[in-house]
């Protein structure tokens, strides 16, 4: 039986997703574990915590809580909030050492962007295993596991099915409305469930109906994606280099600044917002009650809702290609000399994009890359590296050491 | 007051600026009672030495010191400042600074330092981790030697405690929208040394409660 706070926590952090809810860290008990109970690891994001919880019930094992400063698995890792040093301080300092004779502990795969199974190892003894990215399918690694098998695609792979589209839609939409229903509440009263509706209707629509022309979208102008919030990594997207463009310039984009990855407001939105106001003009005129204020309060509320519509909402998604910002996009390069055919990246890449070939990792399915990092930060022999459109290079190194944030330091202090 | 601190953590280019100004001055003094113990030739190791501001102090009288972090950002300014302080070139290179957490502690030989040191860092440490730190702190320092603590504090004062609270809310708040997370003041820290076997000789408080400094001792006897 789910707990009363697994429901609670699971209803704030629905409505709230974007924000960190942090959960105590430290080492918990499930069941009856004894000193060879297998040790999993999870985040101390609030909602991670529960519902790893509540995949293990019935099972007898400990689960690690450790400081991802209460942001979810992949966010924090992709963030450098879920590091080695999270990881090796709760298997030092929980007592997990004196409670289990064996040293392997089950992380989450989406963890392996911001945690070094190798340095793990060095510093703790530890062995990290790369369990599965979703909390609920670890009974069911457990027993593959068991089998000696290794975790299926299914298991390894991060999708976008429509629940999760829904909380995206919730995380944007529930904020919004709540700050425009208390600028209307003061400005407008009579407005208010409308433009309450209006910031639910849009994401929600927006979200529903991604998969029907995502498609279209990045036919056209490639590959990217823009992170944010508790499905993406914080707002982290890799950022432009400091050279200017080479070849042609985003067209018609009036961004607010190159930085900017959530708000693209284009000339067409805009154009459209001068004609609705334009519209208002004599609509007010012929009924009488044209004022400076009812101008203004349509303009307020037109405005709000044309920002809405033109946050980048499919680029804040882990798997959506976003259709800003072509000039961010990497790639992901192999050196084969180097590669031993270990099968790490296989293991650890969410979007299933390799496959190994005669001993020999290939890339199979780069179009699904959403430059996460997982596959080069992990790789033992530094096989992997990313390659940017302007043809500069960023080596494991550099990509362990800076992790992603707003502003793309990471492009910036590799170049 | 020190709930800012998060905020100039997470851009440490503004960290040093931002600090004396969010501890009101409070920590320089606090610096400077620290490294007064501090004499030449011994060895200290700094815990959390975020800018390396104590750490440079200590050297600059001659110490021997280690700083370890597990802020890379914060480490490199510490270098930095190393680099351009006007200590001479000898004295620099008795300083040393490392990415290290509280955790890994255990690899570090025993008896091997004559003190440790640690500002406004206890403070984020989870409760296992301070445990953990202390007990390795009994062990790393030898007998005898120095463990000196500044931090900021949970008033016992019920009333300061409820002021305390107050004046911190829209501070933790701001904090808690700008960088996604909190700091959490120490709750009886000479208690928790005590616990861990040192013997505390002082306790320094200001009027508020809310900054404490600790002078312990290693008794050495385990
Ligand atoms: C507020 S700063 C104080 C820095 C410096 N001691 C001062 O007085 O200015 C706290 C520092 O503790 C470090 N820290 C946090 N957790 C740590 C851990 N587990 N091990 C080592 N350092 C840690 C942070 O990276 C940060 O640089
Ligand atoms: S992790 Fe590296 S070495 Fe191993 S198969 Fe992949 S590319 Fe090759
Ligand atoms: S190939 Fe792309 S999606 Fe897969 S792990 Fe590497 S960076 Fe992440």
């Amino acid at each position: 039986m789910p707990s009363l706070k697994y429901f609670f926590i699971n209803i704030v952090g629905t409505l709230l997703r974007g924000f960190p809810l942090p959960a105590k860290t430290g080492l918990r008990k499930i069941g009856n574990p004894d000193r060879s109970s297998p040790v999993f690891l999870t985040c101390n994001y609030a909602v991670s915590v529960e519902r790893v919880k509540k995949a293990l019930e019935g099972m007898d094992c400990y689960l690690l809580v450790a400081n991802s400063n209460g942001i979810n698995v992949w966010c924090a890792s992709t963030g450098g909030h879920l590091s080695n040093h999270s990881a090796v301080s709760v298997l030092k300092t929980s007592g997990i050492e004196q409670l289990v004779d064996h040293r392997r502990v089950i992380f989450p795969q989406l963890a392996a962007a911001g945690i070094e199974a190798g340095v793990v190892r060095k510093k703790t003894g530890w062995h990290v295993i790369w369990g599965p990215v979703h909390a609920k399918d670890i009974p069911r690694f457990t027993q593959i596991l068991e089998d000696g098998h290794r975790k299926d695609a299914n298991m390894r792979m991060v999708k976008f099915p429509l629940l999760h589209r829904l909380e995206m839609a919730v995380m944007w939409a529930f904020p919004f409305s709540l700050i425009l229903a208390l600028l209307t509440y003061i400005f407008w009263r009579q407005m208010l469930i409308l433009t309450v509706a209006a910031s639910w209707i849009v994401p929600l629509f927006v979200f529903i109906t991604f998969p029907l022309y995502s498609g279209l979208l990045t036919g056209k102008k490639g590959k990217n994606h823009g992170f944010y919030g508790n499905y993406g990594s914080y707002g982290s997207y890799p950022g432009p280099s400091k050279e200017p463009h080479v070849g042609r310039p985003l067209s018609g984009k009036l961004g607010i600044s190159k930085y900017t990855v959530l708000f693209n407001i284009g000339w067409v939105s805009l154009i459209l917002w001068l004609v609705f106001m334009l519209g208002v003009l004599p609509y007010s005129l012929a009924a009488g009650t044209l004022s400076l204020s009812l101008l203004l309060r349509w303009g307020f509320v037109s405005l709000s809702m044309m920002l809405l519509v033109n946050i980048d909402l499919m680029g804040s998604t882990p798997v959506y290609k976003s259709g800003l910002h072509e000039e961010r996009l990497l790639k992901v390069m192999l050196d084969r000399e180097r590669c031993t055919g270990c099968g790490i990246c296989v293991d650890v890449c969410p979007r299933n994009c390799f496959s190994i070939e005669g001993r020999k990792a290939v890339i199979t399915g780069s179009e699904r890359c959403v430059q996460c990092s997982a596959c080069i930060v992990q790789c033992p022999e530094d096989a992997l590296y990313f390659a940017s459109p302007l043809g500069k290079v960023l080596m494991p190194d550099t990509i362990r050491m800076y992790k992603l944030n707003m502003m793309g330091s990471r492009l910036k202090k590799g170049a | 007051m020190y709930v800012l601190m998060r905020i100039l953590e997470s851009s440490p280019e503004r960290y040093d600026m931002g600090i004396s100004v969010v501890t009101l001055g409070r920590i320089k003094p606090a610096y400077d009672r620290i490294a007064s113990h501090i004499k030449c030739g011994m060895k200290v190791l700094d815990i959390g030495c975020g800018t390396g501001l104590l750490s440079i102090r200590m050297a600059e009288r001659g110490a021997l010191v280690r700083g370890i972090d597990i802020n890379p950002a914060m480490l490199e300014i510490a270098k930095k400042r190393l680099k351009q302080s006007d200590m001479p070139e000898e004295l620099k290179e008795n300083v040393e600074f490392s990415e290290m957490g509280v955790a890994e502690l255990s690899s570090v030989s025993e008896g091997s330092y004559d003190a440790a040191t640690s500002t406004l860092c206890f403070s984020e440490l989870s409760q296992d981790e301070i445990r953990f730190t202390l007990r390795e702190l009994r062990r790393i320092i030898k007998p005898g030697g120095l463990l000196l603590i500044a931090d900021e504090t949970v008033p016992k004062n019920l009333v300061k405690r409820f002021v305390y609270a107050l004046i911190r809310l829209p501070l933790v708040i701001v904090t808690y929208l700008i960088t996604g997370t909190t700091t959490k003041s120490l709750r009886e820290p000479a208690l928790q040394i005590e616990e861990a076997g040192f013997a505390v000789e002082s306790i320094n408080m200001n009027g508020m409660e809310s900054f404490t400094e600790i002078i312990a001792r290693n008794p050495g006897s385990h």
